[in-house]
């Protein structure tokens, strides 16, 4: 019954994508074309077969977790092909390849489950880490790292038989391996880190030794912050430490701690590394650094700001003026193009992601399960928080990307993992 | 191309989009009501040994409440160095779970917080008695 829902929302927002292809084709002066029954294709195809999948080998799953991710990678994409249609059709493949690997992440638990993570978590750990080194292999070899945009995320490898580079940023699959090894580290760890052993008048303070992993994460999240020049994932991963701590303990301590280390952290960063300090600078005054750091971020209230309540349009707007519009800025052009209105629906979207994600994980049957579905949302939510702020100048630019809306293979298979990973822990609860 | 049409159009697919994203929401109502957890407190709840000496080990909570500790009288007994004798008090009054520590050594924590006075304390919540962790369900 519930399952059956699923694939009515899947074939809706596959028809959305479909839709929003055409309306761009048509505002463009073309009539039907074959990109709408492709793309349509391709969703059908992609989520179905995750569908499928979940039908097969985690049938109590939530039902809710696919459809809105399929929402949110549906409007992502017709962006996408508005400004760019090679790079759409580049996504098209992604989505394939990344929904081929949600449907091998639930054979792969089809029978022992999420349990299995917990036993190899070292081994998780490892693979975590090693991702996260990967960008910093040295140019000349076969597999090396890359530096684009000043940050040294990506890892490329030539196939030079079939003269193309693949390229991918392993840190996207990292985050996801380190919340899995946080939540089995914290499922056993966590009640000797939650009781309060010395009190400071009515403030209870934690052993001096519990706040070893706290300094851990700050030192992590400063040395990629010094060897990838990573403004985003320095602070996704330090802000999944600190959150998978808090969510663990119930200790605003740790909140605390982790606000007042990230802003000392920024102050020092601001004004030791010029790469931070021009995103401060950029941040706090655009408009006066309008020709060089501040650009990206007037373009893009430039586009929102055009866009007012129902946007100008599919197709009819100028998002690609904005300088990285389909990856770190594809809010802007959906605001610019689908206006407040169209802005106010991914953010409902992702509200329901986590809404739905959280309710995984008060659901889930052991503490393990918990704070592994709790960290999954906490990855998206997060991830999406320290972009959406930035492009809406809440908070300085930290180049990341939207989750499931914004262009790359790396980024949107490591979300529909986290995908798969959820509707499996959902599964368990009822099993 | 006439303007008036396009406008038609775009206000139509942003009507899309909420109708789909209405339906999520509305989905996930009915989804949260059909679990248990969410029904009136106080009936039929229980209190899960989650880690500690006995895990999985399940104690049925009624109105005349249980006594948790490490003697062999109390009627709950648990095997934790750190629990006191009588340790703890948990039962139901006017519907609600109650937690009522009976001046432990080494205190009763709820969701890692201590606790001196009797408690109310919901589904989700846990118990903390010495080293044992006891989940509400």
């Amino acid at each position: 019954m519930t399952r059956t829902v699923e694939a009515g929302f899947i074939v809706a927002a596959s028809l959305l994508a479909a839709i929003g292809v055409a309306i761009t084709e048509f505002t463009l002066g073309n009539w039907l074309d074959a990109q709408v029954l492709v793309t349509l294709a391709t969703f059908v195809a992609a989520f179905g077969g995750l569908h499928v999948a979940v039908r097969r080998w985690a049938p109590g799953g939530s039902p809710l977790i696919l459809p809105i991710a399929a929402f949110l990678t549906a409007i992502g994409f017709i962006e996408i092909y508005r400004i760019d249609p090679e790079l759409a059709s580049l996504q098209r493949w992604a989505l394939v390849v990344a929904a081929t690997a949600g449907i091998v992440v639930l054979w792969l638990l089809r029978d022992r489950g999420v349990a299995v993570l917990r036993r190899y978590r070292y081994v998780i750990l490892a693979v975590g880490v090693v991702f996260l080194l990967l960008p910093l292999l040295p140019n000349t070899w076969p597999i090396h790292g890359a530096t684009v945009n000043g940050s040294r995320l990506w890892v490329r490898f030539s196939l030079p038989s079939f003269d193309r580079v693949l390229s991918f940023q392993p840190g996207e699959i990292a985050k996801v391996c380190i919340a899995i090894f946080l939540a089995s580290y914290l499922a056993e760890r966590a009640e000797s880190m939650a009781v309060a052993e010395r009190t400071l008048g009515r403030i209870r303070l934690p052993e001096p030794r519990s706040l070893g992993p706290i300094l851990i994460a700050a030192g992590a999240a400063f040395a990629i912050l010094i060897y990838q020049r990573d403004l985003g994932a320095s602070l996704l991963l330090f802000g999944l430490f600190i959150l998978m701590l808090y969510i663990a303990t119930a200790r605003p301590f740790y909140l605390a701690a982790g606000g007042v280390l990230a802003i000392v952290g920024g102050f020092v960063a601001a004004n030791v590394f010029t790469h931070v300090g021009r995103r401060i600078e950029g941040w706090i005054d655009p408009f006066g650094h309008f020709a060089d750091s501040g650009y990206q971020a007037v373009q893009g209230l430039f586009a929102m700001g055009s866009g007012s309540l129902t946007g100008s349009g599919i197709g009819l707007g100028r998002p690609d003026l904005i300088p990285a519009a389909t990856t770190d800025f594809i809010f802007a052009a959906v605001a610019e193009e689908l206006g407040l209105a169209g802005s106010i629906a991914v953010l409902t979207a992702f509200a329901l992601f986590l809404a739905v994600g959280f309710g995984v994980a008060i659901r889930a049957r052991d503490r393990f399960r918990k704070f592994l579905a709790a960290g999954l949302t906490v990855v998206v939510g997060l991830q999406a928080f320290i972009i959406l702020a930035g492009v809406l100048r809440l908070m300085p630019i930290t180049g990341i990307t939207l989750p499931f809306m914004s262009y790359g293979g790396s980024s949107l298979l490591a979300n529909v993992a986290i995908v798969a990973l959820l509707v499996r822990v959902s599964h368990e609860e009822r099993s | 191309m006439p303007v008036l049409f396009l406008n038609l159009i775009k206000l139509l697919f942003l009507a899309l989009l909420f109708v789909f994203l209405w339906q999520v929401a509305r989905s996930i109502r009915s989804h949260l009501g059909s679990n248990p957890s969410a029904k009136a407190q106080g009936t039929g709840a229980e209190l899960v040994l989650i880690s500690g000496s006995a895990d999985g080990r399940r104690i049925r909570l009624s109105a005349q409440g249980h006594v948790i500790g490490r003697s062999p009288d109390a009627e709950v007994t648990i095997d934790d160095p750190y629990a006191s004798e009588f340790h703890a008090r948990v039962g139901i009054h006017d519907q609600r779970i109650m937690v009522h520590d009976l001046g432990s050594t080494n205190g009763t924590y709820v969701n890692g917080r201590r606790v001196s006075a009797p408690t109310t304390v919901s589904r989700g919540d846990t118990v903390q008695i010495g080293k044992t962790i006891l989940e509400v369900r």
